[in-house]
Order: structure tokens, then C-alpha cells, then sequence
């Protein structure tokens, strides 16, 4: 069996560190980690907390691209680092920071209150008019009204698409990439029947007329939701909602 | 207690990648696109003026500081009209039943318009 703590190749790390109460601003602290060919930068901070500093703290669970905890800026780009193998960065050193745009709790973890906030704001479940008894079965779908909304309901809340948009950046009211997505995401379910909830909000300035479309967010998208796409469609369907209100001003949107 | 680091913001953030400086070429593409407007609406009103007017624009439009303008606005012309074209499946998705419309076929088909108008338009000029 192999001793990875024996290991000759190894690779440097720069990981920011920040403690709350202590340090004005995050520092970088360098570790030299083993270098394994199948390791993703998850891998090596396990490495570092387990044998190195139990101090080091992130947020990851599932290891395998599901759980959207492991979200951070890999040298510079935000990653999930479950998926970010360390053969893709060689030589290094590898700078790894918490994810950008969001306030820092510690080390690599961020608060990520904002994105929760607003991700009920925009009542990502389906909401009916009324509820169809049980007896008469489940709501059907054709194949093409799930794939009227299928990408979307990709999304695994990872908040890489927030920490890679430049207008969240800038404007923190705005309630981002993921979110749109996944408004898009239940007015798009033909099961659905709370558009006129959620237009409101979306369609306001903090939602997508906020979007300057730099699309960045569907390029770190691990998942392929491409929420710029989401977000665009959003505008054009806005756009005609607003022409038919002109038109017909007591009408349904 | 805790005290969370702040968010940050940067004022030079479209200098951190090319993707971020890409979008700010683009969006400046539309700066130059309305430099180029204001010299066709001069060349309209010089039309008008008459054709000693036109031809002395015409000379105006050979000097090399504005042949220099022209290369430059040229180059954010196509720019932005790649950029654009490039955008159009995300604004503008097609399926057919489940399966989507190839986005470069979207692409495809916003060149061919273009191409046919120009056609068209070098045509009517020519006549």
C-alpha cells in the first residue's frame, strides 16, 4: 500500500486564512502538499486538515459534484474543488480562496445568508391554484415540457455563478444567476401555476433587468444550467409581458 | 462572536480575466457603432448640401487620422456583430419537440441574413 505521507512529489498550496476576531483580512499561508495524479484540491485540503493544521476550515460533503459545498476560487476562478484536479494546475502554487463576492466566516467558508434569502424569495417549489385530488393521479408531462425546463432544475445551489458575476459583485440587491435560473426553472413547469407570484420580483430591477450579460456564471456552471441563457429568455418574456399589459392592461401576463 | 470579513468589490474587476475584458469590448463596441452614425448622418446632410459639399466630405474622409477611425471602428463593428450573433440561441433558444436547435445553426442562419443584406444592399447601390 502506498504511504502518501512518504510521497516525493509534492505541490504548493496558498490557501487564504482568515479568524474571525483576530486578523484584520485574510492571509495566504503556503502548505506543500503530496502530489497524487488522481487527486482534486478537495483531496488535498483533507490531506491538510487530517494530518497537517486541524485548524484549516471549508465547507464539502459529497466529494463527487452533487452537494454544491465545495465551491472556492482556484487560483483566481471559481471551482468546485471536488472537480478541480491538482494534475490541472501543475507546477503551482495553487492559490486557493474563499469564493469571491460573499462575506467570509472563516478560512474558506463564506456567509452564504444573501443567496439564501433569496432563493425563497423567488418560491422555488410548485405552487397551484389547487391541488388536484390524489385519486386522480399524478401531473403528467410530455417529454418536451420537461425539456422546457430540465437544465434549470440542474442547479445545485454551489453559488460559483455568484462568486463569477461582476454585476453581484457591484450590486448586491441583485438576486443573481442561480436564482433566475431557478425561477425560470418552475415558470417553465407546466405543473406550475405561480408566474404571476414571482414576476414581480423577477422581472424588477434587482432581478433580471440588472443582468448585463457578461455570462461568466453559465461558464463556471458545473452543472451546464447556463443561467445567462435563463436569464436572457427571462428578458425577452418580460419584454412581451410588459407589451401585453400595454395592450391588454386587466389581462393575465 | 463572529466578525465576517466583507464582501469586496473591485473598480478594476474587468481587468482580472479575458472573458470580464471581452464583455467591456463589447459593450464599448456600441461607443464606436454611434461615433459611425454621427459621420453617416454628416455624410446625409452633406448629400443634401449639394455635390461640391459631398465631394469635399468625400476628401474630408481621406485624411488618414479618419481612414485610422474607420479601421477601428470597422474592428469593433465585427466585434460586435459576432458577439451578438453569438448571443442570439441563449436569448433565443429553438427546440423541435425535446431536442434543441444546434445553437451553431442559430449562429449559421443570423450570417446568412447578413450576408443576404449586404448583397442586397450593395445591389440597390449599384443600380
Amino acid at each position: 500500500m502506498t504511504n502518501i505521507a512518504t510521497a516525493e512529489q509534492t505541490v504548493t498550496l496558498e490557501i487564504a486564512r482568515y479568524r474571525p476576531g483576530v486578523d484584520q483580512r485574510p492571509t495566504l499561508q503556503r502548505y506543500d502538499v503530496p502530489y497524487r495524479e488522481e487527486w482534486v484540491v478537495l483531496d488535498a485540503l483533507n490531506y491538510l486538515k487530517d494530518r497537517v493544521d486541524g485548524s484549516l476550515s471549508y465547507r464539502w460533503s459529497c466529494r463527487m459534484g452533487i452537494c454544491g459545498s465545495c465551491g472556492m476560487m482556484v487560483n483566481g476562478a471559481a471551482k468546485l474543488t471536488c472537480a478541480a484536479f491538482l494534475r490541472d494546475y501543475l507546477p503551482g502554487p495553487i492559490r486557493i480562496e474563499p469564493l469571491s463576492n460573499f462575506p467570509v466566516e472563516r478560512d474558506l467558508v463564506i456567509v452564504l445568508d444573501d443567496f439564501m434569502e433569496k432563493l425563497t424569495a423567488i418560491k422555488p417549489w410548485i405552487i397551484r391554484d389547487e391541488e388536484q385530488p390524489i385519486e386522480q393521479g399524478e401531473y403528467r408531462q410530455t417529454p418536451a415540457q420537461l425539456a422546457d425546463f430540465k437544465q434549470y432544475s440542474m442547479c445545485i445551489n454551489c453559488m460559483l455563478c455568484y462568486a463569477a458575476c461582476p454585476v453581484y459583485q457591484h450590486e448586491e440587491q441583485f438576486l443573481g444567476p442561480a436564482v433566475l435560473a431557478l425561477a425560470q426553472r418552475y415558470n417553465h413547469d407546466s405543473r406550475d401555476q405561480g408566474n404571476a407570484d414571482r414576476y414581480e420580483l423577477i422581472w424588477s430591477d434587482e432581478g433580471i433587468w440588472d443582468c448585463t450579460f457578461v455570462g461568466e456564471c453559465s461558464a463556471v456552471c458545473p452543472k451546464h444550467v447556463d443561467p445567462a441563457g435563463a436569464i436572457q429568455q427571462a428578458k425577452v418574456e418580460s419584454t412581451l409581458g410588459w407589451y401585453r399589459s400595454f395592450i391588454a392592461p386587466f389581462g393575465r401576463r | 462572536m463572529t466578525a465576517p470579513y466583507p464582501r469586496q468589490r473591485s473598480n478594476a474587476w474587468y481587468l482580472a480575466n479575458w472573458p470580464y475584458r471581452l464583455f467591456m469590448l463589447r459593450e464599448l463596441s456600441a461607443v464606436f457603432l454611434a461615433l459611425y452614425t454621427v459621420l453617416l448622418l454628416l455624410l446625409v446632410r452633406k448629400v443634401h448640401a449639394g455635390p461640391a459639399a459631398f465631394a469635399g466630405y468625400v476628401d474630408t474622409l481621406q485624411s488618414p487620422l479618419l481612414i485610422a477611425v474607420h479601421v477601428v471602428v470597422m474592428a469593433f463593428a465585427l466585434l460586435h456583430s459576432v458577439t451578438w450573433f453569438q448571443a442570439v440561441p441563449k436569448g433565443l433558444p429553438i427546440r423541435r419537440g425535446e431536442e434543441p436547435v444546434p445553437p451553431q445553426l442559430v449562429i449559421g442562419a443570423n450570417y446568412v441574413l447578413l450576408l443576404a443584406v449586404t448583397v442586397i444592399v450593395v445591389v440597390v447601390v449599384r443600380v
